[in-house]
């Protein structure tokens, strides 16, 4: 496997002199740039696997800098801010960003976010990365958001690692998923490493998806795992 | 304009004088209605042909018979009583027009010096008069209308008092008129502080424009001192975060004994948080955020899930589903805030939701110690912690519960907090039933 160009937009020397140093370490190729124009000089020199971003650039906002990256590019993005609100987050993962880190962060962490990026980046599957959002018996997903609707439009928390769940259910719908497939699925997962059992998950996930006393689409294969019971659309 | 710039002094001089000259005209008036001392035509008519007739009547009859037939002419309403000669009572002003009206019915009269005149009001202030007989000598007479005179001065009291009451009418309506912009200036004094400037119309007298005028200024220097203070602390939260990640990445790289390395890192997620809630109260303010349709039982639930599996020791008590309409953010962040602080402080938490007839009840127990009954009021304050002896028990900076107030607040809901009589405290959040 051929090392990964990353390039980081960063406009504090000490940080990115760090960061560069981070990345390189463990394996990629990095490029660096301190301002929107230099971002500009390095995309036109040649396309990066990944664009590790800081949203307060200098003469420059991140997030408008982002949109215009997006208008020719699918370039996966993980904004890094110092700001760290939920809304800051999910205004940049709506804006096209795959990932949101705030400040400040540790090398493990960073590492990490930019190898879940990666690997589901244009590595995966085409239709994958568009899969945006989903439908199913009145419910609405939003990968982008990570968020999902009740038939009225509400918003139903979940925890990262129910989404995950959730979103390994509608990506195979009416097929049976093996208990042992779902457990090695959820270790995957990076952050909310949670230790429940994949049955805890799968029961607080049906509960909150039987709203108005309907049924809730997964259904116990008994001896073998679970099934996603409802017609999934994408939207 | 110049006449809206007149000073209050000047003002109520003016009502002064507005008022004495009303006053004066409307006495006025009274007094020549009194002058207008008048009868009803037919009292007056009555009147002329009583004079008349008795005056001809006591002519004819012989000087000795007259006492006798005087007394015999009275009634109880008109009484006669003839006298060789006497004092003749100089006649009332103020009844010349009742006199000119009866000389205008029996112009007779005029020959027999025909005089009126208003008895004092202890002697029951009725008219009374004379006339001369032909032969000179006198016939005095007196009417006993005690009822209609006394209905005449009932009337001019009134008469009196009313201009007086319209004054005092008028004198309210314009001290008020001249002291509204002081009662605005009043009520924007109020709202200093708690949101942005409201510019107070310069209006009314001179000395309030001045002093509306003082308080603009006031307000706006008040908001730029505020701002920029706010300004500065959101810088610091800002600002430090980049050295902080240049700390972080460094650490990580150090090669330092794990434990060391372990310790620094929590003090580095501690500052983290400090400028996490920091950022997250400012920004709190004057936050425009939309409401949206939201899960509240699987926010809470979610949230208490999250917490069991951390291996606390929580419990969510409520229904399965619940939708509202509030700002999701700011308000699980809230009940997250709560949570925590359960945990923290009380090592346990329950939290309850129960839908009610006039809202939505959010209500979070632990079984701690609670808080000293005299410091309940002082923990909603920002930047208040409540150091007990051991200093270091208080985490953040105070601002966990400031922001559970201004997200609820946001919300048109109530948020309060006690200690629960059985020990323990407890976090009630209110909701108005419009949010769900």
């Amino acid at each position: 496997m051929t090392a990964q160009t990353i390039l980081l937009v960063e406009d504090d020397p000490s940080l990115r002199t760090l960061t560069v140093r981070l990345l390189q370490e463990n394996g990629f190729l990095v490029r660096s740039a301190t301002s929107a124009p230099e971002m500009w000089a390095a995309l036109e020199a040649g396309p990066p696997d990944l664009i590790v971003l800081d949203v307060m650039l200098p003469g420059t906002n991140g997030i408008d800098l982002c949109r215009q990256i997006r208008r020719d590019s699918d370039v996966p993005i993980i904004f890094i801010s110092a700001r760290g609100s939920e809304e800051d987050r999910v205004l940049g993962l709506e804006l096209g960003a795959d990932d949101y880190l705030a400040k400040p962060f540790s090398r493990r962490e960073l590492v990490a976010r930019i190898r879940a990026v990666l690997r589901r980046g244009p590595m995966a599957d085409a239709n994958e990365k568009r899969r945006h959002e989903v439908e199913f018996d009145g419910w609405h997903v939003s990968f982008t958001r990570r968020e999902l609707r009740s038939p009225s439009g509400a918003i139903v928390d979940l925890t990262g690692a129910e989404f995950d769940l959730l979103g390994t259910f509608v990506a195979q719908p009416q097929r049976v998923i093996g208990r042992e497939r779902l457990i090695e699925l959820s270790r995957t997962r990076l952050s909310d490493s949670s230790d429940r059992s994949i049955d805890v998950l799968v029961s607080r996930l049906r509960r909150k998806l039987s709203a108005a006393g309907g049924k809730p689409p997964i259904v116990t294969v008994r001896g073998v795992g679970y099934m996603f019971s409802a017609a999934v659309s994408r939207g | 304009m110049r006449a809206r710039s007149l000073g209050i002094l000047t003002r109520i001089l003016l009502i002064l004088v507005a008022i004495m000259a009303t006053e004066f005209v409307a006495n006025t008036l009274v007094f020549n209605r009194a002058n207008r001392f008048a009868l009803h035509e037919d009292d007056a008519h009555r009147m002329a042909e009583h004079l008349v007739v008795a005056r001809r009547l006591l002519d004819r009859t012989r000087p000795a018979e007259r006492p006798t037939v005087a007394s015999e002419l009275s009634t109880d309403r008109f009484t006669f009583r003839w006298s060789r000669s006497g004092d003749v009572m100089p006649a009332s002003l103020s009844l010349n027009n009742m006199r000119s009206q009866i000389l205008e019915e029996e112009p007779a009269l005029l020959a027999a010096k025909l005089r009126l005149h208003l008895l004092p009001l202890p002697k029951g202030g009725d008219v009374a008069g004379s006339m001369e007989l032909s032969d000179g000598t006198l016939l005095f007479f007196r009417t006993y209308q005690a009822k209609g005179l006394w209905t005449l001065t009932f009337g001019r009291i009134l008469s009196l008092i009313a201009p007086t009451l319209v004054l005092v009418f008028i004198g309210i309506f314009m001290v008020r008129a001249t002291l509204r912009p002081l009662n605005v200036l009043m009520r924007a004094t109020r709202q200093v502080g708690t949101g942005d400037p409201q510019p107070v119309p310069e209006a009314g007298p001179t000395e309030v424009r001045h002093l509306i005028h003082a308080f603009n200024e006031m307000q706006l220097r008040i908001h730029r001192l505020v701002s920029s203070r706010t300004q500065a602390l959101a810088a610091v939260g800002h600002d430090l975060r980049t050295p902080l990640a240049r700390l972080q990445l460094r650490l990580d790289g150090a090669r330092l004994d794990p434990e060391t390395q372990r310790l620094m890192d929590q003090d580095i997620h501690e500052m983290t948080e400090l400028l996490r809630s920091l950022q997250i109260y400012l920004s709190g303010e004057g936050e425009t955020v939309p409401a949206e349709r939201v899960d509240l039982a699987v926010m809470a639930s979610t949230l208490i899930d999250a917490a069991c599996d951390m291996g606390k020791d929580a419990h969510y008590v409520g229904p399965d589903h619940l939708e509202v309409e509030v700002r999701p953010v700011a308000l699980r962040r809230a009940l997250s805030n709560l949570i925590d602080n359960a945990l923290h402080y009380g090592g346990n938490v329950r939290l309850t939701l129960r839908e009610k007839e006039d809202g939505i009840l959010v209500i979070v127990d632990d079984d701690g110690p609670g808080i000293a009954e005299e410091k309940l009021p002082e923990v909603l304050q920002p930047f208040v912690r409540l150091d007990h002896a051991r200093s270091r028990n208080t985490r953040g900076m105070g601002l966990g519960l400031p922001i559970v107030k201004d997200a609820v607040q946001a919300e048109k809901g109530s948020f309060s907090i006690a200690n629960r009589p059985e020990g323990g405290l407890r976090a009630t959040i209110r909701l108005p039933k419009a949010t769900g």
